[in-house]
């Protein structure tokens, strides 16, 4: 099993705390959640005020201040390290139509600025109209379908700088 | 006295309110927009609200309080401190309504408002006081010629000035100049009074302030010492009673020398004589405050006397029962100033909501607080949450009380100046007594206290690892 | 010290490094975990119990005695996800790239009987290359013996399979059976014959993520329920979706604690446009009802217009079927029954009441839609939701047209529960069409036709494109403001909570596939 972890602190306070670390503090345990320390003479009340052991995240307090402690092993490290974000930001270039119909309208020119949610253009199909808006902010590079133009499912039709 | 209006708000408010209570007295509190919620509020009888938020559209608004005062059948204002305790023009208006202003008269304000009328009214009782002309001046020649005579170092002050605004030390008479100009044109953008007067720096002062209360019958005594030299950008955040240095002696001089100027004012109330103290134990007149100061409670604890029951007898014309000779001290008292300021952040006001907020208790605590748990800390007034004091037998006992009572008080939401108070009171320089106003300068930064937040912290993180190492051991089933 | 503790410990290294640090770190640098990785990553902290650590192959042929590892190429066992009892089997690529031998699928079926027995699901993390073609026939034996088990196992507990990594050739039918597939994007593909072999076959030229990648599942053939980015959010997926469903068919979903307030929701009263062509997104209405950001997607690529998964309604775990108005105005298609039949029949089996949001304006037309079966395929549909016993109530929120109205959960069918919005239409077809054919003759003898034409369609909807005819028969149980809608679903569904029908005894009914 893992003998050392990463530990953060309040957010920004990074240190590596290895099993030696524990053995070597010296901590009396006054009950269930409040331990006495001494270190290097000096007298430290501790308490641990909230757990979380499925999340690794604890609230100490130490002398009336609280911290705030997230732990990481080896595996978190392991994740941290290839680079797996838990949330995927999706960088959209093109646009394609998302079913098939006639462009009723479209709003917008070639190298005009765009801000997510502008209209884009007007997609009529089934006798509805569909706006379609922009999915980011961006630069138009290109528009590959005119007003009155009948487009297939998956048709290129808008392409971002 | 039947009924007395409190014309401030906070912790003040309520301090005045409990003693009017003691004595069977009936309370109005007055309030602004943002403090309705306030405890001050529901602490009173009777409450008023008399405008927006801001300061200068409530709780300095002299007219409309007075207003108030009448439509109620008010007997008698209490100011407290700040906001009009000291509005020469706000009591004169108070005694013209016919109401007790319960404080000195109003031409007792003017004189000590001013530092040179001040000055100009005690010199002819004998009281030492710093080196300096005594009068403004503007001339920079004339300044030279004066600084030289005092001799450097010396301190520009503006006349109108207080608070530790509007001072500047020159250490060399080549800064003289640019100095004074600069002074001036800030006294005058300030306070609209661009005078400053001169006067000699005193290296390691030590700021010493004597308690005093004259009555209307002649009485005039003095309540011993308080040393409020810890302070930050020239304000108090640690007073304690009596002072480590000042001998029986010392004591007896200064405290006659504070009555004198109480008579050379012709006093009446409570109010505060400031004294400046050097290396050589002399001291030097200051100023004079003459409202209640916001430290009295040290005062009282070591005295025995409740100042602001003291104040309403005062005023209503009785004369005090109680003889110089009466008066000992006993124990000692230590406050500090809870703010809400971030003494990492070089004591920025920190906003936000007092999500915690608990109270220190036991022997020997008493907080004066103006806040409860939930509230937010209103941006339109002074960030003071609380005066935490602690009272021992001795000194010692006092700090370890003090020490205590800040790991007891919890607050979360608002940073706060406990963490720095905890720095003062575990510092050798206070614990021994050998320090003077130069103290956060000399030996506060942020660093050190972030040293010692990171030693916690890492303690914190170790702990947490262990913590976490003991609950992976307990067995784990699926529930059901 | 016991020359036995000494080999287990020895056994149990092995088995941790599986095919060597090398192959591990040519797992990494593909973007993936490790088996045991994932299995630690998916479960609780600290609540995996393996089983089967230290089994390995009995093949001799080809040398293969020479090269045996502990654990045979797959991580089973079971744990916990948020406190509640799971069983799960991770392959290891790192070991013969992951693929399967006897007694690898031995493994595999071990857990599969024990999550039968004791009633918790079953998580499967494919990361295979296929069959140990050195097992010869053995290997494909293995994977029948997970596939019996799998259709053992369907409609008892709820079966997961992640796809991450290859999963091709016979290996494909065990997700496809299973009740839903999160495949991770790029690092994953699923197929029944490879690239190389299509190419000598059709002489098409395709790579194996267009042929059968992630997002190839997810949007063209709707074998993947989701994709998700990487592997670590595959397995939150995983754990996000298995908090809407209970342990077995023997119970029912755990409800979240949840506080009732006054549960009204304004910002439903100005989704539905004036104008009836004007399309709106459902997604809107969806979030406008249920507890907030509880809503969790099925096939959200695939079908598109129509809307699928699970949420939850003051904390009960609810599934959701609605129409969505924004693509291809919320018709009814092949590839939209099929998507929503399926869903339907895994509520069901699962005592998942369903929450149906209605606005269809009939099914697709067109020879494409015919040519394919549409019928056959509508018809799946009508029958999924005809057969489901759980609680089911529907919402019309504006157009409720022909065939479709019957199709979409109407009270006709066994709906417990029939709500309309004001706006809603039901109707046999929409205004326009309606007339034409109802009011041709006077049309046609009009002097201005184009005109009549649209007088017509006016009075047609004042009479018909409402709620109330169909309330007035007591079709529609109540028409409700929308502000109210959650209010009102909340009640409904606690109504709802012991409801118990009988279905004809039979084997099982034939679904029209």
């Amino acid at each position: 099993m893992d003998n050392s972890f990463k530990v953060v602190v309040d957010g920004n306070l990074e240190y590596n705390i290895t099993s030696d670390d524990i053995s070597k503090i010296d901590a009396l345990q006054t009950s269930p959640n409040s331990y006495h320390i001494l270190k290097e003479n000096k007298s430290f009340s501790a308490e641990v005020t909230q757990k979380d052991f499925y999340r690794k995240k604890y609230t100490v307090n130490i002398n009336n201040s609280s911290y705030e402690v997230v732990i990481s092993d080896g595996l978190d490290l392991l994740i941290n390290k290839m680079g797996f974000a838990l949330s995927s930001a999706k960088d959209i270039d093109s646009i394609s139509a998302p079913m098939p119909g006639l462009i009723l309208e479209i709003h917008v020119r070639i190298g005009q600025a765009v801000n997510e949610d502008d209209p884009l253009l007007i997609l009529e199909a089934m006798k509805m109209e569909n706006v379609i808006t922009s999915p980011r902010d961006g630069i138009i590079k290109s528009i590959s379908v005119k007003k009155s133009d009948a487009v297939d499912k998956n048709q290129l039709l808008i392409e971002f700088e | 006295m039947k009924k007395i209006l409190i014309a401030n708000r906070g912790e003040i408010a309520i301090r005045v309110m409990q003693t009017a209570h003691k004595m069977g007295i009936k309370t109005v509190a007055v309030y602004s927009k943002a403090d309705r919620n306030a405890p001050h509020v529901k602490f009173a009888d009777e409450a008023v609200c008399i405008g927006e938020a801001p300061s200068n559209q409530s709780y300095l608004l002299g007219s409309k309080i007075i207003e108030v005062a009448k439509k109620l059948n008010v007997d008698g204002i209490h100011p407290g401190y700040g906001f009009l305790s000291e509005n020469a023009d706000f009591a004169e208006e108070v005694e013209k309504n016919n109401i007790i202003f319960i404080g000195p008269k109003s031409k007792a304000i003017r004189v000590m408002g001013s530092k040179l009328a001040a000055k100009d009214a005690v010199k002819n009782y004998d009281i030492p006081m710093v080196p300096g002309i005594d009068e403004a001046i503007t001339d920079v020649k004339k300044a030279k010629v004066i600084a030289k005579e005092i001799g450097f170092p010396i301190l520009i002050k503006a006349s109108a000035g207080g608070g530790g605004k509007g001072m500047r030390v020159v250490e060399e008479e080549k800064e003289l100049e640019s100095q004074m100009k600069r002074a001036i044109s800030e006294a005058t953008s300030a306070f609209g009074d661009g005078s400053v007067f001169i006067e000699k720096y005193v290296t390691s002062p030590r700021h010493i302030e004597i308690q005093v209360m004259a009555d209307s019958h002649g009485n005039i005594l003095y309540f011993f010492e308080r040393e409020c030299s810890i302070q930050r950008r020239h304000q108090k955040v640690v007073e304690e009673a009596p002072s480590s240095i000042l001998t029986p002696e010392l004591r007896e001089e200064m405290g006659i020398a504070a009555t004198k100027v109480a008579k050379a004012c012709d006093y009446l109330g409570a109010g505060t004589v400031e004294f400046l103290m050097d290396a050589d134990l002399k001291f030097y007149f200051l100023e004079m405050n003459t409202r209640l100061q916001v430290e009295h409670p040290v005062t009282e604890l070591i005295s025995g006397v409740d100042l602001v029951e003291l104040q309403i007898k005062i005023a209503r014309g009785e004369a005090m029962t109680i003889k110089q000779e009466d008066l000992h001290i006993n124990g000692h008292a230590i406050e500090l100033r809870v703010y809400a300021e971030d003494p990492l952040n070089d004591f920025l006001p920190s906003v936000g909501t007092l999500e915690t907020y608990k109270l220190p208790t036991g022997k020997g605590v008493r907080v004066d607080n103006g806040f409860e748990e939930g509230m937010d800390v209103p941006i339109y007034y002074d960030p003071m949450l609380s005066k935490l004091i602690s009272y021992g037998k001795d000194r010692d006992e006092a700090i370890q009380i003090m020490l205590k009572a800040i790991e007891d008080y919890h607050i979360e939401g608002v940073q706060t100046t406990l963490p720095f108070g905890k720095f003062v009171f575990e510092h050798e320089a206070f614990r021994s007594g050998n320090f003077d106003t130069h103290f956060v300068k000399n030996y506060y930064s942020p660093e050190v206290l972030n040293k010692k937040a990171e030693e916690e912290a890492r303690i914190a993180a170790v702990l947490a690892v262990k913590q976490y190492l003991e609950d992976k051991k307990i067995l784990r089933i699926p529930i059901n | 010290m016991d020359p036995n503790l000494e080999k287990l410990k020895e056994r149990i290294t092995l088995a941790h490094i599986g095919g060597g640090q090398k192959r591990i770190d040519k797992q990494h640098l593909k973007q993936k975990l490790t088996a045991r990785e994932r299995v630690n990553y998916l479960l609780d902290e600290g609540s995996f119990e393996e089983m089967g650590i230290l089994v390995t192959h009995r093949t001799t042929d080809f040398g293969m005695d020479k090269e045996i590892y502990f654990g045979d190429g797959v991580v089973t066992g079971y744990g916990t996800i948020n406190g509640r009892l799971v069983y799960v089997y991770a392959q290891d690529f790192t070991v013969f790239g992951g693929a399967l031998s006897e007694t690898h699928a031995e493994k595999i079926c071990k857990v599969m009987d024990l999550a039968m027995k004791v009633g918790a699901p079953i998580i499967g993390l494919n990361d295979s290359g296929g069959a140990r073609i050195q097992e010869g026939v053995k290997s494909l034996g293995g994977y029948a013996d997970i596939f019996y088990r799998n259709v053992q196992a369907s409609g008892v507990i709820p079966q997961i399979s992640a796809i991450m990594g290859p999963c091709a050739g016979g290996a494909v039918y065990s997700p496809a059976m299973t009740d839903f597939t999160i495949m991770v994007d790029q690092t994953s593909y699923m197929f029944v014959t490879g690239p190389n072999v299509v190419k000598t076959v059709t002489n098409e030229e395709v790579t194996a993520e267009e042929l059968g990648g992630a997002s190839t599942h997810s949007t063209k053939s709707g074998v993947a329920h989701k994709t998700s980015a990487n592997d670590v959010i595959c397995l939150e997926d995983v754990r996000k979706l298995l908090s809407y469903l209970p342990q077995s068919n023997r119970e029912k979903p755990v409800s979240l604690h949840y506080e009732l307030g006054d549960e009204v929701r304004d910002e439903l009263s100005d989704i539905i446009p004036d104008n009836t062509n004007k399309p709106y997104d459902m997604h809107d209405v969806i979030n406008g009802i249920i507890d907030e950001e509880s809503f969790y997607e099925i096939h959200e690529d695939y079908a598109e217009n129509i809307i699928v998964g699970f949420a939850r309604l003051a904390g009960r775990s609810i599934g959701i079927i609605a129409n969505q108005p924004m693509f291809l105005a919320g018709v009814l298609g092949t590839q939209t029954s099929v998507k929503a039949a399926r869903f339907v029949r895994f509520c069901d089996s699962f005592n998942i009441p369903l929450l149906v949001l209605e606005d269809v304006p009939g099914f697709l037309p067109g020879t494409d839609q015919e040519w394919n079966g549409i019928i056959v395929h509508g018809a799946k549909l009508l029958f999924a939701f005809s057969e489901a016993t759980v609680p089911r109530i529907t919402v019309i929120t504006r157009k409720a047209y022909g065939g479709a109205y019957d199709v979409m959960n109407s009270k006709h069918i066994g709906a417990d529960f029939n709500f309309a919005w004001p706006t809603a239409e039901i109707a046999v077809m929409g205004a326009k069409g309606a007339s034409e054919i109802i009011f041709r003759k006077e049309i046609m003898s009009a002097e201005d036709p184009v005109k009549k034409l649209a007088e017509k369609e006016v009075e047609y909807a004042e009479k018909f494109a409402n709620p109330f005819r169909a309330a007035r028969r007591g079709f529609i149980d109540e028409v409700i403001l929308p502000k109210n809608t959650r209010r009102k679903l909340i009640k409904a569904f606690s109504m709802l909570e012991n409801k118990e029908v009988s279905a004809p005894k039979r084997k099982h009914g034939n679904i029209p596939l």
